[in-house]
């Protein structure tokens, strides 16, 4: 397993040249690169994870036929153009959910890539699970305010009988033990 | 104002909230846009968009448990508390049964014990509470002195090199570079934190209580419980029992690494 990478710029033109040139493993690389971003989109923007899921591959399969014939002018702009694929699909999605059509599927070595990245992702929540358990009720609650409930530090102080400081720390502090278990545990590739 | 969605950078993403109004739809649609094209390309603010949606996710799924969890330990408390009564009253009764049946008849009476003159009296006492100059005793807070290279302004490296005066324990010596630092990047709660450190552990008080506040104000949720406690011991070196105990309440709140430290202090303090 891995933590999202930070491809340099010239790693992802080497991607889409290579793509481009009939390269199976490179498309591979794609897919690890771009699935869990997708998929994040996707969650935060239709709020549905299995849509989000399904999206994922229609998503990289647009891109990896659009990489084949050529159509990425720029090399350079692969991730913006990853990034616009997924914003269009994702709005025709949610313009007319009942009448996409049905996309091709991904052939089998990248769906399987893709179902790799799916087990990275239940292993990540299974993980902040595990880390939440350690927190205190006042900690929940304070992450619960901030980032379901979308209250400031002052709001989530004055109802807790805390301070503002005290709210910005503690929501830190908890934020951080969990990616650090995270970094700890995903890291192990 | 208006807001250049030029391109977006870490700092900016850090600074302006923008991880959290992202997972919370509150975003303008150019600021998402902006957004999800830097974290496309951004391993590290991805790998913190990520935990914070699987935190989102996660806190989503949970019931709602600070009533149940309450209730729950209130129904353990009631359940055992007719037991613990009775352990209580039993033992309670065997120390006074005992104690009345072996007492000597002659000190079945309250009167003063008979003292042998050559025998010392043992004077069994509950320990002594700590006095107040004990409990402001102070611990140097640990200090890393690692530095990433490339990364020094000039404020960081005067920093630096004043620090290693502290890791030798020469307070005193540290104190002119920290504090020029301090002047230097005021908005730097690590600097204005050091520099009360140091001045607490060179026995200047008032100096120290300064630097803490100005910690504290900074709101840097790295320095702002230590800044607290500290602030504690700075008042009860001065004997200012109401304000370090204000101080300590406030460290206790932040439920971290210093919360039981706290505590004890607050415990021992007198009422």
């Amino acid at each position: 397993m891995s933590l999202p990478s930070a491809t340099n710029a010239g790693e992802l033109r080497n991607l889409a040249v290579r793509i481009r040139q009939g390269d199976a493993s490179a498309e591979t690389e794609l897919v690890h690169e771009f699935s869990h971003r997708v998929f994040v989109m996707g969650v935060v923007r239709t709020h549905d994870r299995e849509a989000a899921r399904e999206l994922v591959q229609d998503v990289l399969m647009a891109v990896i036929g659009a990489l084949r014939k050529g159509q990425l002018q720029d090399a350079d702009k692969l991730a913006a153009f990853v990034h616009g694929t997924a914003r269009n699909l994702i709005n025709n999605q949610l313009r007319s959910a009942s009448q996409r059509p049905p996309m091709e599927p991904l052939p089998e070595d990248l769906a399987q890539a893709c179902r790799a990245e799916q087990l990275e992702d239940a292993e990540r929540m299974r993980l902040v699970h595990q880390a939440m358990e350690g927190f205190g009720q006042e900690d929940r609650k304070i992450l619960l305010m901030t980032l379901v409930e979308g209250h400031k530090p002052g709001e989530i102080a004055a109802a807790l009988g805390l301070t503002s400081e005290v709210v910005r720390t503690r929501k830190t502090r908890a934020v951080k033990k969990v990616a650090d278990l995270i970094r700890k545990k995903m890291s192990r590739t | 104002m208006p807001h250049s969605y030029q391109a977006m950078n870490c700092e900016e993403v850090e600074e302006r909230n923008i991880l959290e109004g992202y997972l919370l739809d509150r975003l303008t649609e150019p600021e998402r846009e902006e957004f999800e094209k830097h974290y496309f390309e951004c391993g590290t603010c991805f790998s913190q968009l990520q935990t914070g949606l699987a935190l989102q996710t996660e806190l989503r799924r949970q019931p709602a448990m600070p009533a149940r969890a309450r209730g729950a330990s209130l129904l353990r408390a009631w359940v055992w508390a007719p037991t613990f009564a009775t352990i209580i009253i039993l033992f309670s009764a065997g120390i006074w049964w005992n104690s009345a049946h072996n007492r000597p008849p002659s000190q079945q009476v309250s009167s003063p014990p008979k003292v042998s003159p050559n025998v010392p009296v043992q004077v069994q006492s509950t320990p002594a509470a700590p006095s107040l100059e004990e409990l402001a005793r102070v611990e140097p807070p640990p200090y890393s002195g690692v530095v990433l290279r490339g990364t020094e302004d000039e404020a960081h490296e005067t920093f630096h090199t004043a620090m290693r005066f502290y890791e030798k324990g020469d307070y005193t010596k540290a104190i002119p570079g920290v504090r020029a630092a301090a002047k230097a990047n005021p908005q730097s709660a690590s600097f204005n934190f050091y520099l009360g450190a140091c001045y607490l552990l060179a026995g200047q008080t008032d100096p120290a209580i300064v630097s803490f506040r100005q910690t504290v104000s900074l709101g840097d949720p790295a320095y702002s419980e230590s800044a607290h406690f500290y602030l504690a011991k700075a008042y009860l070196q001065k004997k200012e029992v109401a304000r370090a105990k204000d101080e300590l309440q406030k460290t206790v709140q932040f439920r971290g690494s210093l919360e039981s430290g706290a505590a004890e202090i607050l415990r021992q303090l007198p009422k």
